[in-house]
C-alpha cells in the first residue's frame, strides 16, 4: 500500500508517511477522545485561528494594526512576550528547587516544568517575532553584528542560549540521560536568573523613562518571574490531580503543597516590592517619576493597580493560601490563577505606567496629562492565540508523553545535594528530623481532599 | 558603535532627492574610485544591480569602489532583503560545515543548500536516540553559526551597492566636521515652514503624529501653569489661544515657540540600545539609521528622550521602500554633506535655526555658540545634545 519512500522509522516503529495515512490516523485519535477532550482541543483550535488571522495581519511590515503610537510605542505584545519570557524563568526557578537542589517535594515539577518552559518560551519568541517589523533581520543581524551595548541584544543571547538548554532538558529527561539532564536543568537554573535580569535591565536602562528606570526594575522582573513561573505549576498541578492524570498521587500530596509554599514567598516578595515601586514613585525626584506613579495609583490605571494587580492579584492569593479553609487543591488552584492574572496585569501596567505620562512631545504629539492607548483587536487575537498555542501544545504534551515521573533526576549528586542511597530517592534517610515534616503536610492534605 | 561598512549609507537611500544626487552614468559606476570609508573590503556580495541603479534611489555611500566584477552579480539576487543572509542562515541551521557555506555564498545555486528531508532524516533520528550525535548536531548547528559569522566579517553581506560616482566620496571629509544646530527660541514666531519643508524634503509621512522636526508653543498662564501645545505639529501655525487641555481661557502671562528635533546626542541612548547596530554615529557626529537592518523593535523611540523618533508607516514614505523602521531628523544629511543647510534652517524666514561647522572658527554658527553661549536642554538626561538653544527655552529649563 505504501511505497518504501513513505515510511519512516520513528522509535523503533515503521510509520506510513502519507496523507491518507496521517488523516486516517488523525480521525482514529479524534475518536477515542473523551468529548471533554474533544471540546478542550475545539476551543483552543478555534483561539489559535483567531490568533492566525491577527498574525496574518501583523506580519506586514508599517500595517497599522496596533493600537500603539510614537508615545506609547510598546503595547499588549511587549507585555506578552514580557509575561511568557520570564514566566518560563519562573518554571525553572521553582522546579530548580527539586532539579538542581535535591530537595525532595519539589521533585514532582520535574516533566510538566521543562516541558512548559520550551512552550512557553516558544510561545513568547513567536509573540515577539509579531511585533518585531522584521524578525529575520533580527536574527541575522544580532548573530553577524553583535551590539554588547544593547541589553536587547543580551536579551536575545540569554534567551536564545536559554532556548536550547531547555531543549537538552526535556530531551535527556525523555530519553533517560540522568547526567546531561542534571547538567541542563542546574545551567537552565542559571539562565532562568540571568534572563530575567537582563529583560528586567531593557527597561531599566532606559533613563528617558524614569518609572522604568533603575536597579529595581530587573529584581521586579525576577521575582514576578518565580511567581507567574509557580502560579502556572499550581494551575497545571491542579488539572493532573483533578482528571487523574499520569503521576496524580504526587500532585496533591507533594506538588500542590509545595506550589502553595512558593507561591507565599512569591507573593510576599512581589508585594514589598510593590510598595517599594509606589512609594519610591511618590517620592520620587527624577521629572515623570511622580507623573507615572500618579497615573498608577490615582489616574487612568488606578482600578486596575488596586482592584485588579494588588486585591485579586496580591492580597486574594495571599488569603487563599494562608487560610486553612482554602488551603485546599481547589483553593490553591484559585490562588494560582489570580497570581498569574496578578503578573500579566503588572507587567501590562509596568508597560503602560511608563508610558502613559511622556517627559517630552513625542514626535510632534503633545500628551497631556496622559496618553493614550489600548489594544487593538489583532493585537488581542494574537494574545489569545498565543495563550492557546501554550493550552494546545501542553495538552498534547499532557496526553502524548510519558508525563510520570521515573526519577531520572538521580544523575550527578552536586556538591550542595545531601547525599543519599540512590536505591531509594522518595525519602531522604540522611535527615531523619526532615522526614516526620513531609508526611505531616501530606496528611494535612489528604485530609482536605476528602473532606 | 559606529558601522564603518554603513557609515552615510542612509541618508540617500532614505531621503531620495534627485535634485542633489546626480545620474551615474555606468562609465563613473565602473570607474574604481579610492576609497575615503576605513573599511578596505570589497563589495562583493551586495544583491543590487549597480548597473540599474535608480538615480532616485542612489545611494552616495563612501565606500571603497566595488570590483568592476561584482556589477554583474547575478540580478536575479537583488532584493530589498539580503538573500545572501538569508543563504548563510538556512546553511548554518543543518549539520554542514562551516567551510561549505563560502561557495554556496558566491555561486547562489539554486536551492541546492537544502538538503532533501528524506536525508537528513536519519541524522534527526540518530540524534535523538544517541548522545554522541546529538552533542555532534548541535556542534555542527553552533559551528555554522559562528562560521557565519567570520564569514561575514570579509563578505559584508549587509553592504548595500555604493555609487562610486558619489559627489560626497570625492570631496566630503565627514571627521574635519563639528556640525552645530543653535535654535533661537526668541525669533520663532511659529509659522510652521519648517515642519512643511521637512516633510517635503525628507518625504516624511503627512498624517499627524508623525514628524521629524515639530515646533511646540510653551505658554504660562497667570496662575504660573506651563502649558505645551503643538496642533499637527506646528505645521499649520497655531491659533490665537493655546490648545492645551485646560489652558483655553485663562489670562497669559508669557509665551514662547520651541522648535524641536533630533538633537544629534553624543553619547546618545538610541544607539547604545539598538540590538542589530542599525542607528550609529557618522563621523562627524549626525546619527543616522539604517532602514535596511532596522528591525522595528521601537527600543530607540522609547528610549529617546527628546520623543524625536517614530515608526514609519506603511505607505509611500518609507525610507527605500521598507515601512516599519524607525526614523528621525537627520539634519538633512544628504543635504550638509553637499554644503547646503538643513531645508528647515533654509526656508526659516526668521533665522531661528542656525546651523553650520563649528570647526571653523570663522562661521556664523562658531561665532554665535561662542559668544551668546546657547545651552543644552535637559542636560540632565546626560546625553550631550548637539542642538542648542537660545532665548526663552533656556531660561524656562
Amino acid at each position: 500500500m505504501h511505497a518504501p519512500g513513505h515510511t519512516m522509522t520513528l522509535a523503533g516503529r515503521t510509520v506510513p508517511v502519507g496523507p491518507r495515512a496521517a488523516s486516517s490516523a488523525v480521525v482514529n485519535e479524534i475518536r477515542s477522545m473523551p468529548t471533554g477532550l474533544r471540546i478542550w482541543f475545539g476551543i483552543l483550535l478555534a483561539a489559535m485561528a483567531v490568533g492566525a488571522v491577527g498574525a496574518l495581519l501583523a506580519l506586514p511590515p508599517g500595517w497599522e494594526v496596533f493600537g500603539t503610537t510614537p508615545s506609547f510605542e510598546w503595547g499588549l505584545l511587549i507585555v506578552a512576550y514580557v509575561f511568557f519570557a520570564i514566566m518560563t524563568s519562573g518554571l525553572c526557578l521553582a522546579s530548580s528547587l527539586g532539579t538542581v537542589f535535591g530537595i525532595e517535594r519539589f521533585r514532582p515539577f520535574e516533566k510538566r516544568h521543562a516541558i512548559l518552559a520550551v512552550l512557553s518560551l516558544t510561545t513568547a519568541f513567536g509573540i515577539i517575532a509579531l511585533d518585531l517589523h522584521y524578525p529575520v533581520r533580527m536574527v541575522f543581524g544580532a548573530v553577524l553584528v553583535p551590539s554588547p551595548s544593547s541589553p536587547m541584544w543580551w536579551m536575545g543571547v540569554f534567551y536564545g542560549a536559554y532556548l536550547v538548554v531547555l531543549l537538552v532538558e526535556v530531551w535527556s529527561l525523555f530519553s533517560d540521560h540522568p547526567n546531561i539532564h542534571q547538567w541542563a536543568c542546574t545551567v537552565a537554573a542559571c539562565i532562568a536568573i540571568l534572563a530575567p535580569i537582563t529583560l528586567g535591565a531593557v527597561f531599566g536602562i532606559i533613563a528617558a523613562n524614569p518609572f522604568w528606570h533603575g536597579p529595581f526594575t530587573p529584581i521586579l522582573m525576577v521575582s514576578s518571574a518565580f511567581l507567574a513561573g509557580t502560579a502556572l505549576l499550581g494551575i497545571v498541578f491542579y488539572v493532573v490531580h483533578r482528571l487523574r492524570l499520569a503521576d496524580f498521587e504526587r500532585s496533591a500530596s507533594i506538588a500542590l503543597p509545595s506550589v502553595r509554599l512558593l507561591l507565599g514567598i512569591g507573593l510576599t516578595i512581589v508585594a514589598a516590592l510593590v510598595v517599594r515601586q509606589v512609594a519610591a514613585g511618590l517620592s520620587g525626584t527624577p521629572p515623570g517619576l511622580r507623573e507615572a506613579t500618579i497615573a498608577l495609583v490615582s489616574g487612568p490605571l488606578a482600578f486596575q493597580f488596586w482592584g485588579g494587580r494588588v486585591i485579586l492579584g496580591l492580597v486574594l492569593p495571599a488569603l487563599l493560601i494562608a487560610m486553612p479553609m482554602t488551603r485546599t487543591p481547589v483553593g490553591t488552584l484559585a490562588a494560582s490563577i489570580l497570581a498569574l492574572t496578578g503578573v500579566l496585569l503588572d507587567r501590562s501596567l509596568f508597560v503602560s505606567a511608563g508610558q502613559i505620562a511622556p517627559t517630552t512631545t513625542v514626535a510632534g504629539t503633545v500628551s497631556y496629562p496622559y496618553a493614550t492607548y489600548s489594544p487593538s483587536p489583532v493585537e488581542l487575537a494574537i494574545f489569545v492565540g498565543a495563550v492557546a498555542f501554550l493550552a494546545f501544545t501542553y495538552t498534547l504534551a499532557e496526553r502524548y508523553l510519558d508525563m510520570g515521573e521515573t526519577d531520572v533526576h538521580v544523575g550527578i549528586n552536586w556538591p550542595w545535594v545531601r547525599r543519599h542511597d540512590t536505591s531509594d530517592t522518595d525519602h531522604d534517610h540522611d535527615e531523619p528530623a526532615e522526614v516526620p515534616a513531609v508526611p505531616a503536610e501530606i496528611a494535612a492534605i489528604r485530609m482536605g481532599v476528602e473532606s | 558603535m559606529t558601522e564603518p561598512l554603513n557609515d552615510g549609507a542612509t541618508p540617500a537611500t532614505a531621503e531620495p532627492n534627485p535634485m542633489t544626487t546626480p545620474d551615474p552614468t555606468p562609465a563613473q559606476a565602473a570607474d574604481p574610485t579610492p576609497a575615503q570609508a576605513a573599511d578596505p573590503t570589497p563589495v562583493t556580495a551586495e544583491p543590487t544591480p549597480r548597473t540599474t541603479t535608480d538615480p532616485g534611489t542612489a545611494t552616495t555611500e563612501p565606500t571603497p569602489a566595488a570590483d568592476p566584477g561584482t556589477a554583474t552579480t547575478d540580478p536575479g539576487t537583488a532584493t530589498a532583503e539580503p538573500t545572501p543572509a538569508a543563504q548563510t542562515g538556512t546553511s548554518t541551521a543543518e549539520p554542514t560545515p562551516a567551510a561549505e557555506t563560502g561557495p554556496a555564498l558566491a555561486e547562489t545555486p539554486d536551492r541546492a543548500y537544502l538538503v532533501p528531508l528524506d536525508e537528513l532524516a536519519p541524522a534527526i533520528t540518530a540524534a535523538s536516540t544517541s548522545r554522541r550525535a546529538f552533542l555532534g548536531f548541535g556542534l555542527a548547528v553552533a559551528g555554522g553559526l559562528v562560521g557565519a559569522a567570520v564569514i561575514s566579517r570579509f563578505i559584508p553581506i549587509f553592504e548595500d551597492a555604493s555609487d562610486a560616482a558619489s559627489p560626497i566620496a570625492g570631496t566630503y571629509d565627514p571627521a574635519s566636521k563639528q556640525w552645530t544646530f543653535v535654535v533661537d527660541t526668541a525669533a520663532c514666531i511659529g509659522c510652521g515652514l519648517c515642519v512643511a519643508a521637512c516633510k517635503e524634503e525628507n518625504n516624511v509621512p503627512e498624517e499627524e503624529g508623525f514628524t521629524r522636526t515639530w515646533v511646540e508653543r510653551h505658554t504660562v498662564t497667570t496662575d504660573g501653569v506651563l502649558y505645551v501645545d503643538s496642533p499637527n505639529a506646528g505645521i499649520d501655525g497655531f491659533p490665537a489661544e493655546s490648545t492645551a487641555p485646560g489652558a483655553a481661557g485663562k489670562p497669559v502671562q508669557a509665551s514662547h515657540f520651541e522648535p524641536r528635533l533630533c538633537m544629534q546626542c553624543v553619547d546618545s541612548p538610541c544607539t547604545a540600545v539598538c540590538p542589530v547596530g542599525a542607528t550609529y554615529h557618522t563621523e562627524d557626529g549626525v546619527i543616522l539609521i539604517d532602514s535596511r537592518r532596522c528591525i522595528g523593535c521601537g527600543y530607540c523611540v522609547v528610549a529617546c528622550p527628546y520623543g524625536a523618533r517614530y515608526i514609519v508607516p506603511a505607505g509611500g514614505n518609507a525610507p527605500n521602500d521598507t515601512p516599519g523602521v524607525a526614523d528621525k531628523c537627520t539634519w538633512c544629511y544628504h543635504r550638509i554633506s553637499q554644503g547646503q543647510l538643513p531645508a528647515c534652517v533654509e526656508i526659516c524666514p526668521v533665522g531661528a535655526r542656525k546651523f553650520g561647522d563649528a570647526a571653523d572658527e570663522n562661521s556664523e554658527i562658531a561665532r554665535i555658540v561662542r559668544e551668546q553661549k546657547p545651552q543644552q536642554l535637559n542636560p540632565e538626561y546626560g546625553t550631550n545634545p548637539r542642538v542648542l538653544y537660545l532665548g526663552p527655552s533656556v531660561e524656562e529649563a
